[in-house]
């Protein structure tokens, strides 16, 4: 699988690359800002782009732009967006275009190499990886809309999707068996009037519902 | 029965009254200056006058509605100011632009219905007093009659103060729907765009460019008399009082734009341009008259007297600015001391929090590696949980690390500015927040940061305490100030004076800037910071 990462930090940068090559990622490049990377991303066409949010020249939210605007150049990119800080606002502008293969987490998940491991691979294959601090933020809110409909059992389901945990996982995670998460999930994809599609797809739109707090337009 | 008393104690009543009160006085001036007014500056329509009346007709007006907008803003707590513009490039447009402008007829039509609107309150209280006090009259005033019933007993004039005390319950509870009725007018009359903002150097050019063209014509005028004077007769020098009249209208003129052009003019009159105005004002008239004193008598040098008593009032508003500047200086010496003091204390929580938090929990994971080293060959099963430990305490100092800096300064502050840091907010509360705002440009980051920690905070005080079912939240720009509001339904009884608030208070002060807080028992609450921001 090939990588490309953006971080304007030597010591992090060299230290993911270090960890994707261990756990058998290809980096085929490691760049400092968000030009670089858009460069990168149109030369080399990796299978996913790891990107800091911070980065050169003005330290705000380049990584969010650079990756919105790589997507848009050549949809389906995989984009991963690792930060010291989650904010709602920017998950939802990276799920937007509702075609997955979109993850949001917090640098902290890299120390779990394991499911970082398994987070980028999801990605990769056009999954999504929200942080739990980013699914705790949007919890707490006030529901309005088609997530009103949802029992609180299965707003914690649709939680844990949006986390990109497996039916297996969030089952593991709920203490339920595989069926019951697998009827939750049929019961929320009804609630929220999602149009009939591949399974993989309508996944990404319920957690796109999810975090926008409305049906995607 | 507490419900029946509760407008008694209420501040929002004795306030709109005093509203009430001064809207009385504002609405009768307003009142003559439309009825003097318009006449004048009708008579006048067909001569290039028109047009200085008309801007002056404006402002006037426009005066007087900022009054009004100040009183409705400081007595009512409606959120509304209104402004004066006189916009449009050219002699002629300038005179159209004001009867274009939709403000100035708001405007006029809120001071017409400014006194009747007052009227009917104090009215009403009037009759109560008078019901009220029936006994006193009765008891001194033969034949005395309330509503053309002769009052003759004791105990019929007591009727009648029961009579007075049941209207006065009445109209004090009627006062807050009647207010809430001139709040309405007051937001929908009064407020207005500010139209377009004119250049200082626009302005000082204009200035400049208008005494010149006084000092030319002036000159013009009183060459032509000079040459009629010569031409005529000669004999006594009449044309000498003209020239004294034009050395007025262009002296005073030309002293006003030498103070507005050289601050260091102003500097010499402890710093207020009004009172430097004043000075060289009153110094103008005096050598007027003694100019005048001196064509005319040469006797008893009457001048005196105006220059005394003009002396007399540049000394006392002298006292005045003197005094305001001490008190200036005294409340800057104090924010200053707030905010030095705001950030000690930031300081050193930051200090201390590094100390107990990251630092120790770094000192706690150097110890698991360095043990788990040791193990690693005896015990490799304890080593590797002791690794499992270190990266779980590397886990914990990040996010306490994480929750130091949102506290310093918000992420999504710096990145994307005031709104979407406030729409973050909105969208984590669990009570229903409206948001309006409406900031074109990015204001200074220390205001920036300012607001949205008030907003934070007055947003996490109705979610927590106050039992909020909906808060609304307005931040705009008015009048080189950043205003940011947090009204709530909640139970009120905030404590100004409990430590978030005191908190938020140094911290606007310390920008000049002022936060008011309005929450009674029963609520609701209303928290509004206003920021200098130019």
């Amino acid at each position: 699988m090939r990588v490309v990462i953006a971080e304007d930090l030597a010591l992090l940068r060299d230290g993911l690359t270090r960890l994707l090559r261990d756990n058998g990622f290809e980096v085929v490049a490691a760049v400092e800002d968000g030009n670089a990377l858009l460069r990168v991303i149109a030369t080399e066409k990796p299978d996913i782009a790891i990107v800091d949010i911070r980065l050169p020249p003005t330290f705000r939210d380049e990584g969010v732009r650079a990756a919105i605007e790589a997507r848009r150049r050549s949809p389906g990119t995989a984009i991963l967006v690792v930060s010291q800080y989650v904010e709602q606002t920017y998950a939802t502008e990276l799920l937007a275009d509702g075609r997955g293969g979109v993850g949001y987490l917090l640098k902290d998940r890299i120390m779990d190499v394991a499911d970082f491991v398994d987070a980028v691979r999801r990605v990769a294959e056009g999954g999504t990886a929200l942080d739990p601090e980013v699914v705790s933020q949007l919890f707490s809110r006030r529901r309005d809309g088609p997530l009103e409909r949802l029992t609180p059992r299965e707003l914690e389901v649709l939680g844990l999707m949006a986390e990109g945990r497996s039916n297996a996982g969030i089952a593991q995670a709920l203490v339920l068996t595989v069926g019951a998460v697998e009827k939750h999930i049929a019961s929320i994809l009804g609630k929220l009037d999602l149009p009939p599609s591949e399974s993989d797809h309508r996944r990404v739109l319920a957690v796109l519902t999810y975090v926008q707090g409305q049906p995607p337009s | 029965m507490s419900r029946l008393l509760a407008p008694f104690v209420s501040a929002q009543t004795y306030r709109a009254v005093a509203f009430y009160i001064a809207q009385l006085v504002l609405g009768v001036v307003g009142f003559a200056l439309l009825l003097a007014g318009w006449p004048i500056t009708l008579v006048f329509a067909i001569t290039p006058l028109v047009v200085p009346l008309l801007i002056g007709l404006r402002v006037a007006v426009g005066l007087l509605a900022q009054a009004q907008a100040r009183l409705a803003r400081e007595l009512l707590g409606v959120s509304v100011r209104t402004p004066v513009s006189t916009a449009g490039v050219g002699f002629w447009s300038r005179g159209f632009s004001v009867l274009r402008d939709p403000l100035f007829w708001k405007q006029q039509v809120h001071l017409l219905l400014a006194w009747p609107m007052a009227l009917v309150p104090l009215v009403v209280f009037a009759e109560v007093g008078e019901l009220i006090t029936t006994p006193i009259w009765a008891r001194w005033v033969e034949g005395y009659e309330v509503w053309w019933i002769e009052v003759d007993s004791f105990a019929g004039a007591l009727l009648f103060v029961g009579a007075g005390l049941a209207l006065l319950t009445v109209a004090v509870h009627l006062l807050g729907p009647y207010a809430r009725l001139s709040r309405w007018l007051a937001s929908r009359l009064l407020s207005g765009d500010p139209g377009p903002v004119r250049s200082p150097a626009e302005v000082r050019a204009r200035r400049l460019q208008a005494l010149t063209v006084d000092a030319l014509v002036s000159t013009c005028v009183v060459v032509v008399l000079v040459v009629i004077w010569l031409l005529t007769s000669g004999g006594y020098f009449w044309p000498i009082w003209p020239m004294l009249a034009l050395a007025l209208v262009v002296g005073i003129p030309g002293w006003v734009v030498l103070v507005l052009e050289r601050p260091e003019v102003s500097r010499l009159a402890l710093g207020s341009r009004v009172l430097a105005i004043q000075i060289g004002v009153s110094a103008v008239l005096c050598c007027f008259l003694v100019a005048v004193w001196a064509i005319t008598s040469n006797g008893y040098f009457w001048p005196i007297w105006p220059a005394l008593g003009l002396a007399l009032l540049a000394g006392v508003h002298a006292a005045v600015v003197y005094g305001r500047r001490t008190h200036r200086i005294e409340e800057l010496e104090e924010t200053r001391a707030g905010a030095v003091n705001v950030q000690e204390t930031e300081l050193r929580r930051i200090e201390r929090d590094l100390h107990d938090g990251a630092q120790a929990r770094l000192v706690a994971l150097g110890m698991s590696l360095g043990m788990a080293e040791e193990k690693l060959k005896t015990d490799p099963e304890g080593a590797i949980a002791l690794l499992a430990e270190a990266r779980s305490g590397a886990k914990e100092a990040l996010e306490e690390l994480r929750d130091l800096a949102r506290g310093i300064h918000p992420p999504i502050l710096t990145d994307r500015g005031l709104e979407a840091a406030i729409a973050a907010l909105a969208v984590r509360s669990p009570v229903p927040v409206t948001l309006t705002v409406d900031v074109p440009a990015r204001p200074p980051a220390a205001v920036e940061t300012a607001a949205y920690f008030v907003v934070a905070e007055a947003l996490a005080n109705a979610i927590k305490y106050a039992g909020a079912t909906r808060i609304d939240v307005r931040i705009g720009r008015a009048n080189g100030l950043l205003v940011a509001e947090v009204a709530d339904d909640g139970e009120g009884g905030a404590d100004p004076a409990g430590n978030g608030l005191k908190g938020l208070d140094q911290r606007v002060r310390a920008l000049d800037g002022r936060l008011r807080v309005a929450s009674p028992e029963g609520g609701p609450t209303t928290l509004r910071a206003e920021l200098p921001c130019a």
